[in-house]
């Protein structure tokens, strides 16, 4: 074990792996990450206060090896240090699983998310300017149209039934789906297979998603078929390029070298994937949060000039993505913890994102909120989530479009929540659109 | 005068200096961030200043420089 630089500034080292039992703490129980989020956040404040690196067992996973377990690090500072010191904390061992993957699951999930430089910084350079704010401006207008065709189909289903909707299946899933699925090229009549397998990919091993006592054989199915829906679609690019991203794919070169078959499979699922759950749950946990907040939703509805600050605040009181994961790569400390090397650190952005030490009342939803330094896209360094802008722009103009054209929708039941420690998901929300009833 | 100097090693092309000041960084086509306006001026540095701050890989940083040149 390390001791290296031991004591910081005269004060003792945090013990080395210490756990939760006596705080009745476990983040690892499945059952955890169902409760409401004020119970989760309570959690994690306790955390934050008393055991800032606390350690757990690793949750077991049928026909995975469970490794020694992990840190839960929940301090704003401590993530910030680990997130923008990759080659000490690498994202190589893994990003989205607390196992270490299996080889053969690895070859599909294991594109730059869970890669490191120089590797990562060669990848990420091909889509980069995809994803640039004044590249989306191309797209922002068939974003607007893509919002505005969900919302009167969502008008249109509630008055063909009983007035009701679900805020997930109608509106906030649609949105995002077809937004990547348009920028990948993707025909419509494939958009629910890749609803269907990004939600089994981020299932979480959640029961109603996947076969409990077997949620790896689902998931690497998952995968291949997405896979099949890229080799089809790169091989018609091949021939026929187009204005997409596949296409973009499968034709530039990085350093004179072209993207292996492989790298292009496992990214292209990375992009549905990424490109749809966040977004999601960003826009049906929003819509619950200003349904909660009535004086904050009234604000915003007067005040269109509050969209920047209000999507901010969105992002971190929802946090769509709770964690990920970096691997130690050699001892050492950090702000007072020894760690050695192979240890694993999952960085809880939903926790760093209700820190009193940076945000004042951590606790408020508060669309003014400004500043506003959240980590829900990641934190310092070179993962920083690719999507932001186009994220922003996706919640931006939802939101606005639905004070405009849904002005009457209410939220009538509780959440079905998705049972995820990586994804703070919602499978159901059911609403009424009152005008149609 | 104020500089913008950019570590094209650390610099992924996020664009969040784009979205924050347009009219002084661009994402180029080979994903780094151009610089459009060296030194910007004194009514951009706010949204420059920021874009530094926000920057997450921390590839941008503002130099200052003597008026007579003779800084590096």
């Amino acid at each position: 074990m390390s001791v290296d630089a031991a004591a910081t500034q005269g004060t003792a080292p945090l013990p080395r792996r210490a756990g939760a039992e006596d705080l009745g703490i476990d983040l690892s129980d499945r059952e955890f990450w169902v409760r409401p989020p004020a119970e989760r956040h309570a959690v994690f404040d306790r955390l934050r206060e008393v055991r800032p690196f606390a350690f757990f067992a690793e949750p077991e996973i049928p026909n995975m090896q469970s490794g020694p377990g992990y840190h839960a690090v929940t301090r704003y500072a401590d993530l910030e240090a680990i997130s923008c010191q990759p080659a000490v904390f690498c994202s190589g061992q893994g990003a989205v699983s607390i196992q270490d993957i299996p080889a053969d699951l690895n070859d599909f999930y294991g594109s730059l998310i869970s890669m490191d430089d120089p590797r990562h910084a060669r990848i990420r350079r091909i889509v980069s300017k995809t994803f640039t704010p004044r590249m989306l401006e191309r797209v922002i207008a068939s974003v607007e149209s893509i919002v505005d065709e969900v919302l009167v189909e969502a008008r249109r289903a509630a008055e063909a039934g009983d007035g009701t909707i679900d805020v997930v299946a109608d509106l906030a899933a649609p949105i995002p789906l077809r937004v990547i699925c348009d920028m990948m090229g993707i025909p419509a009549e494939d958009r629910a297979l890749v609803l269907a397998k990004s939600n089994v990919i981020l299932s979480g091993g959640d029961p109603e998603l996947v076969d409990v006592e077997d949620p790896l054989t689902d998931l690497l199915m998952a995968g291949i078929e997405l896979a099949g829906l890229m080799e089809r679609l790169a091989a018609e690019r091949v021939t026929d390029p187009r204005d997409d991203l596949t296409t973009a794919l499968v034709t530039t070169e990085v350093d004179g070298e072209r993207l292996s078959h492989q790298e292009i499979a496992s990214f292209f699922i990375l992009l549905l994937v990424a490109g749809n759950e966040t977004t999601r749950n960003a826009i049906s946990q929003g819509l619950l949060a200003l349904q909660e907040h009535p004086d904050q939703r009234a604000r915003w509805v007067a005040e269109p000039e509050l969209t920047r600050t209000a999507v901010e605040e969105i992002v971190r009181w929802t946090s769509p993505i709770t964690w990920m994961r970096r691997t130690a790569t050699r001892d050492g400390e950090l702000n007072g913890y020894p760690f050695a090397a192979g240890d694993k650190f999952l960085l809880f952005y939903a926790a760093a994102n209700r820190d009193p030490a940076v945000f004042a009342e951590p606790h408020r939803f508060d669309l003014a909120r400004d500043p506003n330094p959240h980590v829900g896209f990641g934190s310092k360094g070179p993962h920083f989530c690719l999507g932001a802008h186009l994220a922003r722009r996706e919640l931006a103009l939802t939101f606005r479009k639905v004070f405009e054209q849904l002005p009457d929708l209410e939220i009538t039941g509780p959440p079905a929540r998705l049972q995820s420690s990586f994804v703070n998901g919602l499978k159901r929300l059911p609403a009424r659109l009152g005008g149609a009833a | 005068m104020t500089r913008i100097a950019v570590d094209g090693e650390r610099c992924v092309g996020s664009g969040a200096c784009e979205a924050l000041a347009p009219d002084v960084f661009e994402v180029t086509d080979d994903g780094v961030v151009a610089v459009l306006v060296p030194e910007p001026a004194e009514g951009d540095l706010p949204d420059v200043e920021a874009a530094v701050r926000t920057c997450p890989t921390r590839a941008l940083a503002l130099v200052s420089e003597q008026p007579a040149g003779a800084a590096g």
